[in-house]
């Protein structure tokens, strides 16, 4: 999801002369308030409007043991009321003044913003210090916890348990981080949220919610001066509590030591579906490796010139679908995935040993450098589309930055996916899918009987 | 050589949009080399609020509106005609659909993978789709690959091969579609509303194992023909291009497209009297989709500013609507319940949906009845009214931030026929809403009896 960048200028250049100097203008700048709240900016002057995001650098990877999906119903209650605004104020503000607002958990951190024109913009950031700072958790047993609890409840059976794909993932990529906080899912499982209180909200608030634990991230028709004068103003007021636990949970997820069968039948699943997740890699831990690895997955099963799908769907006409990719932008290592669907009169095991065969075959022989350089310039041209959407910027630069990551690292994106060599990104692929690893083979199948 | 004249002053204009330090930027070489006579072409600019829209009809007769914006390298571009699925044949439903899906796979002396391939080298996408009443393409490409991305699309649109591998191909995915969307909830919803409500209209017509099977390159080949012609594309562009870059373009495009073909003409749908109770789809899962929908206003409709105002306090609104804030903050039924107002050519609906676990089904039924009983009954207050005033023109600004959007704005505006300066009135109509007029449209739209209800799931407590 990291896909930005400043090159590939030359064809601009050309057209339009001035354009190197509006370049310029868009590079990011970042800066500390004396509380420790990150700042960063990213101008686009195209549309008189911002993004506003706040960052905090907690996430469900920060629950203690039996209070999963907290950072998640947190993030909720944050939309209800502070000692300055009224139960539901803070949107009735936001949406009065013409902003959209919403916020995301993951694992990792957790993410509020409101999209605005720009005069807005100093009045989102009263707001959301306002709620850095002076959150009010109503503790009624049948009040507003209680019903956004509930909510969360519904959130889950709609993303999860309605969904049989989703339940299957849910079973395998808490197999493949067994032992490690990202075992159980951002949402939490459904008997502890039920559990959770108003008090685990505000311990979890006083904890962690902080301007040093935070980061500003402001897209759009600003320049740094006017943010940091605006921002000063607001988040540079609040104190900074001085007992934010900063110790995160994060550790290196240890290899899967054997190989395990995950087989989910549902009387919603019409068409099977087969995948093997391996123990795979993460940008934050291993970046160069993980672009090389998103680099031959791409070659090896990444769309319809891939090797997998011109053999397995167009030559032999076993899967009607084929794909591999790996998860490496959580802090820790996630899954690398090898995924296939079934065309009618193959089965699984079939497909199975037809997919494993190929990837053995690809794998043995190595990649060319023309598909390669294909691949690695397709990621870095994302870079470039990418920056056409304000929110997509502001997600990438507070995303990496949450992480623990750097701007630098988002500006050399493109050059270093660039020059990941062909031998780069089959040794990464030999890795992962290598004879000595083992995977979580998941299976999606229709109940007996069906509807 | 020569360059294209500009007229009507719009030379300056244009140039000030593009390239701020450089007067009259000569185009690419290559796309001069194309311009064999001296066609005159005119460029009208509307100084609008949100853009400044170039409108022009190339030499080669192709009318497009462009929006020039240096910052970025890239160039999005939507083509769209007027004609789609509406236009199977009886028995032969999956024809467009079959067209669409072929459109990127081989042209010319490139095969499947050689074209795909071609677009990865080009970091280019293209890629069209086709729903009732529209057939569209579209495609991001980098300014530095403009002119070879542009002929790659030409080839697409003069000598598509449809060639058995990838037809066979669209035709296994669609009998796994078919499978599939037995169990998925909005498609259930979706098709017992449309056999509820017109049974019989080509907007109710699906595809089924026999119409796809019964489909060949060669009618997908005349459909083709049939659907994208020159004389009916319109065409939206945003990026670091100008008028005289972009036309000759464009024209290469269009070339190889027939000029112009006959569309079936399509019944509009008057819609019955709702059904009296709820329609129950039996699928199982933990959650009931409960769907709504009832007659709604065509955008030429003088109350459709006026229903647009109040449907944001009724669903349209997040949080600050008014279904919301019962059925989710007060009660914690649901994680989202929304209503919007719906336009197509031949059907205008006003319809709304939601999930629930299945215990409370019967619970959020009559909460979604309660809420549109009070709007009859009591119409919005004139602080709700505000709001929705307030939000619905003070966030408009923020569908022009990127090139995408403001591409796919303008090509909403030219096939509904809003007008050029569409984007510039469009707030000033929405501060004329009265309360009386809101009051009044909730009388005559929002009774719960006008609405016809599904629900998909295993609902309890339905009678």
């Amino acid at each position: 999801m990291k896909r930005i960048i400043t090159g590939g200028l030359l064809a601009l250049a050309l057209l339009c002369p001035g354009a190197m100097a509006d370049e310029a203008a868009w590079a990011p700048k970042t800066f500390t308030l004396d509380n420790g709240m990150e700042v960063v900016v990213v101008p686009d002057h195209r549309a008189p409007v911002v993004t506003h995001m706040v960052w905090y650098k907690v996430g469900a990877v920060d629950e203690a043991e039996g209070k999963s999906g907290l950072a998640h119903l947190f993030e909720h209650v944050m939309f209800k009321e502070t000692e300055n605004l009224g139960p539901e104020e803070f949107t009735t503000i936001v949406q009065r003044n013409g902003g959209q607002l919403n916020a995301f958990t993951s694992w990792d951190y957790t993410a509020y913003f409101e999209r605005v024109a720009k005069p807005q913009l100093g009045k989102m950031m009263e707001l959301e210090a306002e709620r850095m700072v002076n959150l009010k958790i109503n503790d009624d047993p049948e009040g507003p916890f209680i019903s956004e609890r509930d909510v969360v409840k519904e959130e889950r059976r709609q993303r999860i348990e309605n969904n049989p794909g989703a339940i299957l993932q849910e079973q395998v990529l808490s197999t493949l981080w067994k032992g490690h906080p990202y075992e159980i899912t951002v949402i939490g499982l459904m008997d502890e949220v039920a559990a959770l209180t108003p008090e685990d909200g505000m311990a979890f608030y006083e904890k962690y919610y902080s301007p040093e634990n935070a980061i500003l991230v402001v897209a759009g028709d600003v320049t740094p001066d006017e943010v940091r004068m605006l921002a000063e103003a607001t988040y540079g007021q609040i104190e900074p509590t001085g007992k934010v636990d900063g110790t995160r949970k994060w550790a290196p997820v240890p290899l899967l030591t054997e190989n395990e069968l995950i087989v989910h039948a549902d009387p919603k699943v019409r068409q099977p579906s087969w995948s093997r997740y391996y123990s795979g890699l993460s940008q934050s831990r291993q970046r160069r490796e993980s672009y090389a690895l998103d680099v031959g997955l791409s070659v090896l099963g990444g769309g319809m010139t891939s090797r997998l799908y011109q053999a397995l769907v167009e030559d032999e006409q076993v899967a009607i679908d084929v794909n591999t990719y790996a998860w490496t932008t959580l802090h820790d290592e996630g899954p690398a995935i090898i995924s296939a669907s079934p065309v009618d009169g193959v089965s699984l095991d079939e497909l199975d040993t037809a997919v494993m065969a190929m990837v053995r075959d690809i794998l043995a022989e190595g990649f060319t450098d023309a598909e390669v350089v294909r691949a690695r310039n397709s990621l870095a041209a994302e870079a470039i589309y990418g920056r056409d959407s304000q929110s997509a910027m502001a997600n990438t630069f507070g995303a990496t930055l949450a992480l623990g990551g750097t701007v630098d690292q988002i500006l050399n994106y493109p050059d270093a996916i660039r020059s990941i060599t062909t031998d780069e990104a089959i040794a990464a692929v030999r890795k992962v899918f290598g004879n000595d690893r083992h995977y979580i083979e998941a299976e999606l199948v229709p109940a007996e009987g069906g509807i | 050589m020569t360059y294209l004249k500009l007229i009507l002053g719009a030379a300056t204009a244009i140039v000030l949009t593009a390239c701020a330090s450089e007067p009259l930027p000569p185009p690419a070489p290559e796309t001069l080399v194309e311009t064999v006579t001296e066609p005159e072409m005119v460029v009208h600019v509307h100084k609008g609020d949100f853009a400044e829209i170039q409108q022009f009809e190339t030499p080669g007769g192709v009318s497009v509106w462009l929006v020039s914006e240096p910052s970025i390298p890239i160039l999005s571009l939507e083509m769209a005609w007027k004609g789609g699925e509406t236009s199977d044949p009886e028995g032969l439903e999956g024809l467009s659909d079959s067209v669409v899906y072929n459109m990127n796979e081989g042209a010319g002396d490139l095969d499947s993978l050689a074209f795909q391939t071609r677009m990865e080298e080009l970091n280019m996408s293209f890629g069209c789709s086709t729903g009732n009443d529209w057939t569209s393409c579209s495609s991001s490409m980098l300014i530095e690959n403009a002119t070879h991305a542009m002929d790659l699309i030409a080839s697409a649109f003069a000598a598509p091969r449809f060639d058995d591998g990838p037809f066979e191909r669209f035709q296994r995915e669609s009998l796994i579609g078919i499978k599939q969307r037995e169990t998925s909830p909005n498609w259930l919803a979706r098709t017992a509303m449309a056999n509820a409500l017109y049974p019989d209209h080509s907007y109710a017509r699906q595809t089924r194992v026999e119409s796809i099977s019964a489909l060949t390159p060669a009618l997908a080949r005349e459909q083709m023909r049939k659907l994208m012609v020159k004389d009916r594309l319109l065409v939206t562009a945003v990026g670091a291009v100008t008028p005289e870059v972009l036309a000759p373009m464009i024209d290469k495009a269009a070339e190889g497209l027939p000029e112009t073909s006959e569309i079936d003409v399509v019944a509009d749908i008057t819609l019955p009297a709702a059904s009296a109770v709820p329609i129950l789809v039996d699928l199982p899962q933990p959650q009931s989709l409960v769907s709504f929908s009832a007659p709604g206003l065509k955008r030429t409709d003088p109350d459709f500013f006026t229903a647009y105002v109040l449907n944001y306090t009724v669903g349209g609104g997040g949080f600050e609507s008014r279904l919301m804030k019962t059925l989710r903050v007060e009660k914690g039924l649901t994680y989202g319940i929304y209503t919007s107002l719906s336009n197509s050519d031949h059907l205008d609906t006003w319809s709304g949906g939601g999930q629930t676990k299945n215990e409370s089904a019967g619970e959020f039924l009559a909460g979604i009845h309660d809420e549109l009983n009070q709007f009859v009954a009591d119409g919005v207050t004139p602080e709700e009214l505000d709001d929705a005033k307030a939000y619905l023109t003070g966030s408009y600004a923020l569908g022009f931030d990127s090139n995408a959007k403001i591409a796919d704005q303008m090509m909403g505006v030219r096939q509904e026929e809003l007008g050029i300066d569409y984007f510039d009135t469009r707030n000033a109509k929405i501060n004329a809403v009265t309360l009386g007029d809101v009051n009044r449209v909730a009388k005559d739209y929002l009774s719960p009896d006008a609405f016809t209800f599904v629900i998909v799931g295993e609902p309890e407590g339905i009678e």
